[in-house]
């Protein structure tokens, strides 16, 4: 085979093993293609520098134990879906069958339970009051809450000047309501339409009304 | 033109026997990635035989190791590296269609997982840039080599190629692939592969040699 310094790259690149050995041959007469041809090999020999295949201790445990608990959580997943294995020796027929007879139960149980449902009243904690409803609401409550107050300003001078005991467990039972009434105020402010905090709301004012209307009767 | 002459100081180690600019050593390797126990391998792990993949990392564990090392520059990243791949296959081992040897997938894996980890690297560089200065890399330890200096010539020239011309030359160079099989690896065609080595080749003489023996062209 006959080849000149132009096919040195082209060899270089992608030659067959009969144009690297007539390189070879060119390169023993051709000191350009000589000295290409050394600095070519030179680098694949500085390659094998780069080449550190020492064992490396302790690297094999440490992949066997990953790739045993791999496995072993491979197989438990695998062994979650075995009852599944079952259905595959059940004939075509009989897994039709089987796939009628759980669709109909669900029907049928379906079915069952809508007929049988039993109406249930909505919790007062959880029913809202509409928006009808609630200007109701508030209308009365804000002329019971006038009223109260009228029956604060009559029970007053008795509460605030009386110094017996009962008068100061009075006064302190009013303190408590006063407090308890602002803070279901504030919370029925954030939610007005929460039914479950207007009953409560009530039953203070109502708590409140009957204590002052003690108070007033223990004046008399 | 007088021989200009490489004074490189692994010149006297250049075998004259190179077949397509491959080492005998290179060639050997070569030989040994068509071992028939390539299939057996495959087998054994297809049936989940932990030690069919103790026979893989006894037969290629430092290959593997070592080429994961180049690519990553780490000790540490290349163990993991491995690690990672040996868990791949075990858990794709059914997917492995026999298109190539068990080898080369092994070490499609192998390069994909450092690919990556480069880039988890790089994210993680990315995002600690802002908080503190990055302290300087101190080269870690290898094994003895004939030409500690050369490593390190060869190690710096490489960095200086582009990712892809590296991967191609330590796959070829240093770990005894053939093109064909470096084609598998990267998803690129035999064509590319031996270009790409080529071209690696070609920028790696201009970065090692001295300017005087540069001839035209310039890095690529």
């Amino acid at each position: 085979m006959k080849i000149n310094c132009q096919d040195r790259e082209r060899i270089f690149r992608d030659g067959t093993a009969e144009e690297w050995a007539a390189l070879e041959l060119h390169a023993a007469t051709c000191a350009e293609c000589g000295e290409e041809l050394h600095a070519w090999k030179a680098l694949s020999v500085a390659a094998e520098e780069l080449r550190d295949y020492r064992p490396i201790p302790g690297l094999w445990r440490r992949i066997e134990s990953s790739l045993q608990e791999q496995s072993e959580k491979e197989r438990l997943r695998q062994r979650s879906w075995d009852w599944l294995k079952i259905l595959r020796n059940i004939p075509v027929g009989w897994q039709a069958a089987l796939a009628g007879a759980m669709v109909l139960a669900l029907t049928v149980s379906g079915a069952y339970f809508l007929m049988h449902r039993t109406p249930t009243a909505p919790s007062a904690g959880n029913r809202l009051l509409k928006t009808d409803a609630l200007k109701r609401v508030e209308e009365a409550e804000s002329a019971y809450v006038l009223a109260i107050d009228k029956l604060a300003a009559d029970a007053k001078p008795q509460v605030e000047d009386s110094a017996s005991p009962l008068m100061v467990s009075y006064r302190e039972k009013l303190m408590v309501l006063d407090s308890a009434i602002d803070d279901l105020r504030a919370q029925a402010g954030e939610n007005p339409s929460n039914a479950h905090l207007r009953h409560q709301l009530l039953t203070m004012y109502q708590e409140k009304k009957e204590t002052l209307t003690e108070v007033l009767e223990t004046k008399r | 033109m007088g021989s200009v002459g490489l004074t490189w100081p692994w010149e006297h180690r250049i075998s004259p026997v190179v077949h397509e600019g491959r080492s005998q050593l290179q060639l050997a390797e070569r030989e040994t990635g068509a071992n028939p126990e390539d299939a057996a391998l495959a087998a054994g792990c297809l049936a989940g035989d932990l030690r069919a993949y103790e026979r893989l990392y006894e037969w290629q564990g430092a290959r593997m190791k070592n080429l994961a090392r180049n690519l990553l520059h780490s000790a540490s990243d290349a163990e993991d590296a491995v690690q990672e791949t040996f868990l791949k296959i075990q858990r794709s081992i059914g997917s492995f269609r026999r298109q190539s040897t068990f080898v080369t997938w092994t070490f499609r894996i192998l390069v994909n997982t450092c690919y990556d980890l480069r880039r988890s690297r790089v994210r993680r560089k990315e995002q600690t840039q802002n908080d503190s200065e990055e302290m300087p890399k101190l080269p870690e330890p290898r094994a003895a080599v004939a030409h500690p200096s050369l490593r390190l010539a060869l190690e710096r020239a490489l960095a200086q190629l582009t990712q892809h011309q590296r991967d191609v030359f330590l796959l070829y160079e240093v770990e005894g692939f053939r093109h064909m099989e470096i084609a598998g690896m990267l998803e690129i065609s035999e064509t590319a592969s031996k270009n790409t080595l080529f071209q690696a080749k070609k920028n790696l003489r201009l970065v090692l040699e001295p300017p005087r023996s540069r001839e035209a062209g310039g890095m690529r």
